[in-house]
This record gives C-alpha cells, structure tokens and sequence, in this order.
C-alpha cells in the first residue's frame, strides 16, 4: 500500500478559496491552462497507479521513508522527548524533492516536456533541474540575479544536471522578481510548459496540489511516532517561507485536538523592525503571484521586500493555507530572528551531529521558546540539511 | 469609427505634463484613456511598462496622486484605471470604487483578476456606476468566451497573443472575434503589442485598439525633452487613429 492523499476538511472550494485565501488572481490567458490542470489533477489525486508510481521515486530515488529519529542529547538537556523528521537525508536535501517528482510526473501525463521553475538559493531549482534530469524534461530556472551571483555553487549545480539558468534583473533581483519573470514566462508559453512552483502557494490549484505531494511527510510521521511512542505528540513544530513543508506536516495532524501544531517564520532582525519575513505576524491580506494572502505591503498595496538569514523563508508572502489555519486558530504561528536561528543551528550541530539548514534551525530555536516543553513529546520537521548554508555559516561563525 | 484607447502609466511624470500629454491625446483623436496604477510587480506587463512603473515608484508615487490626476483628467477624455488587483484591495475595495466615481472614472482594468474573482464584487461595481472590463484571451474556449463576456460593460479587452505587454506577434485572431460578437455586443478592443507598424492589421474584425508599450516607450525617452514627448506621443497617436480606419 502507498501514500494516497485523503479528502479533508481543509480542502479549498471548487475555485481554490480557503475562506477569502487562495484563489486565482492571474491574466486571462492562464485561466484555461489552470482549468485544464485542476480537472487534469482531480483525475490523478485519488488514482491509485499515479500514486504507486510516484512511491517508487519516492522510495528508491528519494530515499523515502525518511527516519523519524529520537533526538536523545537534546530531549535529555529539555527534559522533553524530541523527534526529528529528518527530510535532510531526502536525495538533493531537502523536503523539495517530494513535490518536484510528483509534479515532474504530472507535467508528462499533460504531455509538457518543458518545464520551469523560480528559485530563491536555489534549491527548489536543483530539485526541479534534478527530476528534469531524470524525467528527460527541458528545464529552465529563473533566478534573482542578485541571488545568482550569492549562490555561485547552486547555479553551477543547475547546470551540471542540464538546466538553464535566467538571471532575473528586474526589480530587487531576488526571489518575488524570479517568480514574476516565471509568470511572464509561463503566460507566453502555457500551451507547451509546465510551472513546477516550489511551495503551497500560487493560483490554484498549486496551494493544494503541493499540499498533497508534501503531505507524505506527515503521514509517515504519523505512523512513525505511533510506533515509537503508542500516542500522538504534543507539539509539531516546522519553519514556514511559503510553507510546503509545515503543510505537509501539519496536514496529518490537524484534525487532532492533543495536537498543536506550530508554524515557524522567519523573524529577521526582529519584527518590529522593517527587516524580517513573518507575513503572518506583520502583513495583512493581499495579492501577489495569483494568490489572496497575507503579504508585506505599504498602505498603498506595494510589495515590500522580506528579509531573513536564510534565503528559503526571505519572501514577502505566505500559502493562503497558511493564512487561512492562521485566522481559524488551528495552527499557532510564532517567529524566530535571525540570531535565535544562528544559536539553534551551532546547537543542534554540536549536540546531535546534525547540521540543520538556516530555514531549519528557526523550528528547532523555537524549541527553546515552549515554556511548558518538559515532559512533552515533539516532533520536529527538520526541512534541509545545513550544506548549502556552509560558505555564508563560515563567514558569520568563528570557532577559533 | 474604430476607437483609439491610450494607456499611460501615472506618476511617471507629474500630474501636469501627464494632463498635458492627455489634453494632446485627446486632440489626436484619443477615445479613452487607461490611467495606469504603478505596481512593485506587474506580472501581466513586458519590459517597458515594467521600468515605467519601478520608475513611477522610486519617484514617490503614491494612490493620491491617481486620484488628484483622475479629477481633471475625466473632464478631459473618459478614463479608466488600469492597475492590479492588491492596489485596489488596499485600499479597500468598496472605498476605491466609491473614490473613482466621485471623480468621474468610468471603470476598471484589472489584468490579475480574472472573472470569477470579480463576482464578488460585482455588486459594488454596479452602485458606483463603474465598469469592470471583461478580459478575452486567445486560450480561450467558445464556453469561457461566452461566460467572461455575457454581461461585459464599457468594452472587452481581447488580449492579441499569449504572452505579455509590448512583446509578441498577433495570433490569428478571425475565429476569437467571431466568438465574442456572437455572445456580446460591447465593443471589442485589441490590446498588446499594437504599434504603428501592427495597428491595421489588429483592428480588422474589431471596435477599436488599445495602446500602451509603443507610447509608454516614448514616456521613458531620456533623450527628449517633455514637449517632444507630447509631439511624438500625439502624432503617434494620429498616425494609429488613421490607419485603424482606413
């Protein structure tokens, strides 16, 4: 038996609303190319062949299941039992890979052999140019400039696998600007190409579509800890930039009153400055890149630019999903600077061996920040692995 | 007659040469005019409305002097506003429609917000006597067409290929056309990409055209002074009226 996503109660409606989240806010000209996608996925998400075939990816190239592993030296210093879900050991990282497999699959049953993809460090685009590579897909990543010159390594590494890499000099050069250039990109040549779009948000059916090809995580955690513990946990903790791999955590939890699930952002410099990431904590509904949710923004609607450490949760918006748990009190969302994220990265390092990613080590800070921690069980979805973060780690740490 | 409809991105330039540059477009023979919002992230729009609306911004543009430029610039020519959906919404939806028909605007051109998503507000639209401009594009089927356009206001905006403004050649368009004037009798503009080398050949089988990129590009000109600006502008626009009607 493989993972088959399930109906939920948190499912959007028919046009992709979570309450007054989600949607689809794009030009006329992709409203057939998403009609055409959420009929073409309603078929898939319950088909049992689609599914068994996206489990052998997951089980041989991925790697998959990823070990639910009992975190001894931290738990002992909390008093607490702490569980990592380590998506770290997936092939290329990070938990990324699970949606860009499944959604490679997908683009070929369409018949698009093209795909693309936007990038902020790069790696949604390595995962995106690794299954382009295995699938035998044409794939073309855009890029900030501004990150392509910081991320020297990932751009190489694009290319090694076949890619094609489009700095994006428009606007702050970052992240928002590459998914714009995608979007440009994607209404010129719908008809033959297909948008791998890396986290829960986008015009639906995206927030849902990649709710479902991450919520692998949560179902083995699940099973996981009911094996290793007999009941469920108390706390599920994961970082949210858009929130893929918090959904796919939380999404198997979330009907579960013992339950509470905490969804960390990135908190920058301190949320009551201007440099930060927490949409949720700091924004206020609005739209960018075909989704209602919460966004950073000026009183006239301007996008403002986010800032964080690490460059997976630097992005001004959030998955509508997110937003709408947020307003129905169902997940709780807190954030961590950048300083709390840095001390939990050199923590777990040195007490259990593991290097966490920067987008990481903000759920595992907040581990510090439950005050009612000791006695509890927790579950940490530990997202990425630190590797990528070693250059920029280098420069902010001295163990001399 | 076919009509001419200029888009022009506010706050580019101050108000008074953008009511200047209007007061010449209307004299060229301009029917309507697309007041454009400038936006951090203009999604639907190529290269050089992109620059217009960055340029916009970093010299301080802000919704208010929309709404100053939109009081005098309606007893010139009627006016829409062009813009996406978040510079709306911030403002409150309710609010924003109630400011523009103080002042005499006459509808609304949302790129981003296609038409499901303007159902909600179709209410708010009505009792401010605005028109929310229904989009066509050519991914189209016969069944959306129908749908989008069944109770379309002021004109339909019939995008002219796949793609993005100012950039693209023209897919065939005859049997997209056919489609919208069995469902509608609204007016049909072609928008995206029309210039004075493609106007002709765009404006055959429709009630008018937009234009915006081949105007904008003049706008950001640093080698011209404004006058030559507004000359170039309006002879531009003479040579497009001319030749749609031919």
């Amino acid at each position: 038996m493989c993972y088959i996503p399930q109906k939920s109660k948190y499912d959007p409606d028919e046009l992709g609303h979570f309450g007054i989240f989600g949607g689809r806010y794009v030009p006329e000209t992709l409203m057939p190319i998403l009609e055409e996608l959420d009929k073409r996925y309603r078929e898939y998400r319950f088909d049992e062949e689609f599914w068994k075939e996206v489990d052998y990816y997951y089980k041989d190239y991925v790697g998959r299941p990823s070990p639910l592993y009992f975190a001894k030296n931290i738990s002992e210093e909390l008093g607490a039992k702490i569980y990592f879900k380590r998506e770290d050991l997936n092939h290329t990282g990070a938990h990324k890979v699970n949606n860009v497999i499944a959604q490679g699959l997908l683009a070929k049953k369409l018949g698009k052999h093209k795909i693309i993809a936007e990038t902020g460090a790069g790696q949604h685009g390595v995962a995106t140019a690794t299954v382009a590579a295995l699938l035998g897909l044409e794939c073309t990543i855009f890029m900030g400039a501004k990150d392509v010159a910081r991320q020297e390594l990932n751009v190489f590494r694009m290319k090694l696998l076949g890619a094609k890499v489009v700095a994006v000099e428009s606007g702050s050069k970052t992240l928002k600007d590459a998914m714009n250039d995608a979007i440009r990109y994607w209404v010129t040549n719908a008809r033959d190409t297909f948008y791998v779009i890396g986290t829960v948000a986008g015009p639906h059916p995206y927030p849902q579509m990649v709710r479902d090809f991450q919520a692998i995580i949560g179902y083995e955690a699940r099973e996981q800890i009911l094996q290793k513990e007999g009941e469920l946990p108390d706390y599920v903790l994961a970082c949210i930039g858009g929130g893929s791999n918090a959904i796919g955590m939380f999404s198997h939890f979330l009907e579960d009153e013992k339950v509470q699930c905490v969804g960390v952002e990135a908190g920058g410099l301190g949320v009551s400055t201007q440099k930060h990431g927490a949409s949720l904590e700091k924004g206020r509904p609005g739209v960018l890149h075909g989704q209602m949710s919460y966004l950073l923004q000026d009183e006239d609607g301007q996008v403002l630019e986010a800032h964080s450490i690490s460059a997976g949760l630097d992005y001004p918006g959030i998955g509508p999903e997110h937003a709408f748990l947020r307003d129905e009190n169902v997940v709780k969302y807190d954030n961590i600077t950048d300083e709390e994220a840095m001390k939990a990265f050199v923590w777990v390092s040195q007490k259990e061996g593991i290097i966490p990613a920067f987008e990481t080590s903000h759920a595992l800070a907040y581990l510090k920040k439950i005050e009612d921690i000791r006695g509890k069980t927790v579950i940490v979805n530990i997202s990425g692995r630190g590797d990528k973060d070693m250059i920029q780690a280098k420069e902010l740490l001295d163990f001399n | 007659m076919k009509k001419l409809v200029a888009y022009i991105t506010t706050g580019y330039e101050d108000n008074d040469f953008t009511l200047d540059l209007i007061a010449a477009l209307k004299e060229a023979g301009t029917d309507a005019l697309e007041l454009g919002i400038p936006f951090s992230d203009p999604v639907a729009d190529g290269p050089v409305i992109e620059e217009a609306n960055l340029k916009a911004l970093q010299k301080g543009f802000k919704m208010q002097q929309l709404f100053d430029l939109s009081t005098e610039a309606t007893k010139l020519i009627d006016t829409y506003w062009m813009g996406y959906f978040n510079s709306f919404y911030a403002k409150g939806f309710e609010n924003i429609a109630q400011i523009a028909s103080e002042r005499g605007v006459k509808g609304f051109i949302i790129p981003d917000l296609p038409f499901e998503e303007t159902l909600r507000y179709k209410p708010v639209m009505e009792n401010s006597g605005l028109s929310q401009i229904s989009f066509v594009a050519p991914t189209d089927s016969k069944e959306r067409i129908a749908k989008v356009v069944k109770d379309a206001k002021g004109f339909i905006y019939l995008v002219a290929y796949t793609g993005i403004t100012g950039s693209g050649t023209a897919a065939p368009l005859e049997t997209i056309i056919g489609e919208v004037k069995t469902c509608s009798d609204t007016p049909l503009y072609v928008g995206f990409g029309v210039n004075e080398q493609t106007a002709k050949e765009r404006a055959k089988g429709v009630d008018g055209v937009i234009v915006g990129s081949a105007f904008v590009k003049v706008l950001l000109d640093e080698s011209l002074t404004k006058t030559q600006k507004i000359a170039n502008i309006s002879t531009m626009a003479r040579n497009i009226k001319e030749l749609i009607n031919e």
